[in-house]
């Protein structure tokens, strides 16, 4: 197998106006895997999809995908290249089926039995227009269309988003059934992280358009902890700890979550002299929001005489 | 490449539908007013309007055209880029494994076939109306529908400049419409006078291409400036030059006319004023003394006012117009064939005649009079200086074209070659005799006089050495030498006085002779009485002439900042006599032109290349665009590049723009993102 990445870049930043969306971005997609691209809204995942598109001119760094240049993409790279749009539009004029006939035209390996599939899955009606088509029923058309080419690279930009709970399952759940073929990469960007949790093998995380995380899901969820400290009365001030994503203050409970934890990290929380710690399991979703919201500690405690004993 | 043409053409076929029901309701009105007209002729309800009798040259056909095809044209080019405005649809559209080349060309190639069916098909169907005998009761050429094939063609312009105003992403909102400009002066290239259908076809031509160039080009780059081919920077670049050097022209020339309005000493002055001779009813002859926003004033030849005896003031406008011949007459001299050489349109025939069954013509390609039977609407046959044919051509004989304007509210009676002056009795289809020339002499140019309405009292007969003055049935009233001769003198005017049988001739120099002699030749004046010949003779003193003023106007000072390529153009046009519009000055204008973008444009544009931080390069290649294109060229300048953000370097300290991989000062690297030691960075491998 080629161990090339399938996406690579390097420095590749993006400015609209005087504000840099994308903050010199290096990344790599391995061949065959399931990534995740995740960052708040407004953090430059789309913005960075459509660079690596050629949709959109880079204002530097370079990149390239399935070893073409991206600003020079030429229709070979395209045909090996599924992709998704955020909002799944589509031409309201034209009937499902003649999506799909206008979709085959263009790809040699246009694949019919895979577009009825999907388009099957998500119950539409060849003869329904796109305008009358629901969000979900859309997104599921845009599937079919994206997948039916049997792309070598497949690209989706937040497919679940405006999706009720159903829709996403079936979305998702035809993702991982008609996706998983070992040379295939899917490189697809969300906000849903139970759904990450479910097909990702790698996440990037972009926070205020920097990449601050690369790495498989699990080493991001083994990297961020959170450690609860109890006290006897209200807990004390917080020294500076390497790697802080939050700490709240509530009662007398102090929970830090932070990344890196390591043995210098435990001493300097024994310091503190907790009646008791102990380490917290953490759930993808939580790690994710502790890591992406906003750093430093907070505090709910009313005043200091309703936490005296 | 077959999906994307057959998606466009269903894409935008209500838009095709709506284009064929309007361009086919333009015909039909077309259609109804000609046969509508030629019932009311037949029926004696009204008389024959000429400008109506060939429907395909017809101001409704061709206003009508022009509108429709520029509104047709600039919607559909929108419209297919509209359709996809949204950016996901967009990319839905470009991401597929086709060329942005073959996107382009999928959609010019629908929208073209939409254009040509919703607009040309019912175009089409009308010329070949007209053209069919038994249709139109007038002459029919494939030339004469040259006009609305240009207007066809220039709706083309619009449709790849609406396009581009779909398409582009521009910094300046506004600006995106200024491909706009272009497709306009693809239009106004149809009414440039003097010019052949050739050169009208090749600068259309030229400026469609660059215009789609440009769209060509902002499919490569979504839009944008940045990231397009070479050409299609130059196609965009040149649309928008154009577009903005419009804009341009029309605020200076609004700003020039509202302080001309507010502060008319700013641009009059007295060195402006300019006078012409006028003669009385009596046969005096004063001087009018205009302009520089004064009244005018009348004086005599030898300078004194002009006293009006009632107020015991300076004759007023009212009064002296009360007092002036109004029966003059000018005589066309060697007009004929200039005309037909230069025309834009071509003149293809004149309306003549109508008797009560017949409509005559004049064609200019036979050089006869050609008659169509008003009920029927055929040719019936033609009339040359040897009589009636029943062919068009006749024996080979022609008429000279007659020197009167295309549809003349008084038809001339004679027809001339260039030895006889003839009269058509169309009734019988005969023609007479009324003048034959003397021996060597040739005919300059003959007129005919409608003293009382469409009376007609005589026809003057100018030849190298003669002027007659004959009657209607052809007698010679008086006959006096041509002096000062042709062709230094080549205007010649008749004045008929109120003294029955008296006249005044006036022979007047040409431009170019006149010109030469530094605007210092006399104009000859000849009082002349019937059986009396030549009564006196004076020469009158040159004028001040407007020309000889520089500068003059609101438009020659605009002119002084048009771009020095706009003048390149001008004097490019080799039939354009430069010489003799701005005598003596030709050169002052481009001068000023070249110094204004040498000493403002250039460095200006010089100056924004520096902070967007150009290559030196380009910053050379747009300083001699700035050279050529002055202001508008600036203009063009500011609205394609896209301002770069710029951000302090961390080792030199200066202000750098974020779109190089070095600073341009120090050559130092972008700093990577600081770290705040939250980062999570694994090696990833290949999934197997």
């Amino acid at each position: 197998m080629n161990e090339q990445p399938v996406i690579q870049t390097r420095s590749l930043t993006k400015y609209f106006g005087a504000k840099p969306v994308v903050h010199d971005l290096n990344l790599e997609v391995p061949r065959g895997s399931v990534f995740a691209f995740l960052g708040r809204n407004g953090s430059g995942k789309t913005t960075t999809i459509r660079m690596l598109l050629g949709l959109l001119e880079p204002t530097r760094g370079e990149g390239s995908i399935l070893g073409y240049d991206i600003r020079a993409l030429p229709p070979e790279a395209r045909a090996r290249i599924g992709y998704l749009t955020e909002e799944h539009q589509l031409y309201g004029w034209m009937s499902v089926k003649e999506c799909g006939g206008f979709q085959s035209q263009f790809y040699p390996r246009w694949n019919e039995k895979i577009f009825r599939g999907v388009i099957g899955h998500f119950s539409l009606k060849p003869t329904a227009r796109v305008k009358d088509l629901s969000r979900g029923e859309r997104a599921g058309l845009c599937l079919g269309l994206t997948l039916a080419p049997e792309p070598e690279l497949l690209i989706l930009d937040d497919p679940a988003m405006g999706l009720d709970p159903v829709a996403r399952r079936s979305l998702v759940e035809s993702m991982i059934y008609l996706t998983r073929r070992s040379d295939r990469t899917i490189f697809f960007s969300s906000h849903q992280l139970a759904d990450v949790e479910r097909v990702a093998d790698y996440i990037a995380v972009l926070d205020h358009s920097v990449l601050r995380a690369c790495c498989p899901v699990e080493a991001f969820r083994s990297s961020v902890k959170e450690v609860r400290l109890r006290f006897s009365g209200a807990p004390p001030a917080l020294p500076k700890i390497p790697g802080l994503l939050q700490a709240f203050r509530a009662e007398r409970e102090l929970r830090v979550t932070c990344v890196h934890y390591s043995r210098a990290t435990e001493q300097v929380l024994q310091a503190l002299a907790p009646l008791q710690m102990e380490m917290a399991p953490i759930s993808l979703e939580d790690a994710f929001i502790s890591y992406l919201g906003e750093r430093g500690e907070k505090s709910f405690i009313l005043s200091e005489t309703e936490v005296q004993p | 490449m077959k999906a994307l043409i057959q998606k466009e053409l269903r894409e935008n076929l209500k838009l095709a539908v709506l284009g064929l029901i309007v361009f086919t309701v333009l015909v039909m009105l077309s259609w109804r007013d000609y046969t509508g007209m030629m019932k009311d002729v037949l029926l004696g309800l009204r008389s024959l309007e000429g400008y109506r009798l060939q429907p395909v040259e017809s101001g409704l056909i061709l206003v009508g055209t022009a509108w429709l095809c520029v509104i047709f044209g600039a919607v559909l080019g929108w419209m297919q880029i509209f359709n996809e405005r949204h950016r996901d649809l967009w990319a839905f559209l470009v991401h597929r494994p086709v060329s942005r080349t073959q996107i382009f060309f999928g959609k010019v190639i629908a929208g073209l076939g939409i254009y040509i069916v919703a607009a040309g098909l019912p175009l089409v169907c009308f010329i070949a109306w007209a053209g069919i005998p038994g249709h139109v009761a007038a002459p029919f050429q494939w030339a004469m529908t040259l006009q609305i094939a240009w207007l066809f063609l220039a709706g083309i312009a619009f449709y790849f400049a609406g396009m581009l105003t779909g398409l582009r992403q521009a910094r300046w909102y506004a600006s995106r419409a200024l491909g706009l400009g272009l497709a306009f002066m693809i239009l106004l290239v149809n009414v440039v006078p003097n010019w052949r259908s050739w050169q009208i076809l090749v600068v259309m031509l030229i400026g469609i291409a660059i215009l789609a160039t440009a769209v060509w080009g902002g499919f490569h780059s979504d839009g944008h400036y940045k990231g397009q081919p070479m050409l299609g920077k130059l196609g965009l670049t040149a649309s928008i030059t154009v577009g903005a050097g419009l804009v341009a022209f029309f605020v200076a020339f609004l700003a020039f006319a509202l302080l001309d309005n507010f502060l008319p000493n700013l641009f009059n002055s007295d060195n402006q004023r300019w006078s012409a001779h006028m003669m009385t009813k009596d046969g005096t002859i004063y001087k009018e003394i205009q302009g520089g926003h004064r009244p005018p004033e009348f004086v005599d030849l030898d300078g004194k006012p002009f006293i009006d005896v009632k107020t015991g003031r300076m004759i007023d406008l009212e009064e002296f117009n009360r007092r002036a011949c109004n029966k003059t007459t000018s005589i066309p001299i060697d007009c004929g064939k200039q005309s037909l050489k230069r025309r834009n349109p071509p003149t293809f025939f004149t309306f003549y005649q109508a008797t009560p069954d017949t409509i005559w013509c004049y064609w200019n390609r036979y050089g006869r009079l050609v008659g169509y039977d008003i009920a029927t609407r055929r040719f019936i046959g033609s009339v040359g200086p040897n009589g009636f044919a029943n062919d068009l051509s006749g024996g080979g004989d022609r008429f000279n074209t007659p020197d009167q304007d295309r549809y003349p509210s008084v038809p001339s009676r004679t027809l001339r070659t260039a030895t006889a002056i003839y009269r058509a009795d169309l009734q019988n289809r005969a023609i007479r005799t009324l003048f034959t020339t003397e021996k060597d002499e040739t005919i300059l140019g003959a007129t005919d006089i409608f003293l009382n309405d469409n009376d007609w009292d005589y026809t003057v007969v100018v030849t190298k050495r003669f002027v007659r003055l004959l009657t209607p049935d052809g007698k010679v009233v008086w006959k006096t030498p041509y002096e000062p001769a042709h062709p230094d003198y080549n205007r010649i005017q008749i004045s008929f006085l109120e003294a029955p049988g008296q006249s005044a001739l006036w022979f007047a120099p040409s431009h170019s002779a006149n010109r030469k002699a530094d605007w210092k030749l006399p104009t000859r004046v000849t009082w002349l009485a019937r059986d009396q010949g030549v009564v006196k003779s004076t020469d009158l003193p040159g004028l001040n002439l407007p020309r000889s003023k520089f500068p003059h106007g609101i438009a020659m000072k605009i002119s002084s900042l048009l771009p020095p390529a706009f003048w390149a153009a001008v004097y490019l046009d080799l039939d354009l006599n430069v010489d003799e519009i701005w005598p003596a000055y030709w050169w002052i204008l481009p001068l000023i032109s070249l110094a204004v973008a040498a000493l403002v444009w250039v460095p200006a544009g010089w100056w924004l290349g520096r902070r967007y931080s150009l290559t030196l390069q380009a910053q050379l290649g747009w300083a001699v665009f700035h050279l050529l294109c002055g202001i508008p060229g600036l203009l063009a300048f500011l609205s394609v590049q896209e301002w770069p953000a710029r951000e302090s370097c961390p080792n030199c300290k200066k202000l750098r723009v974020v779109d190089r991989e070095h600073c341009e000062h120090c050559g130092a690297d972008f700093a990577p993102p600081e770290k705040n030691g939250t980062e999570i960075f694994e090696p990833l491998a290949a999934v197997k």
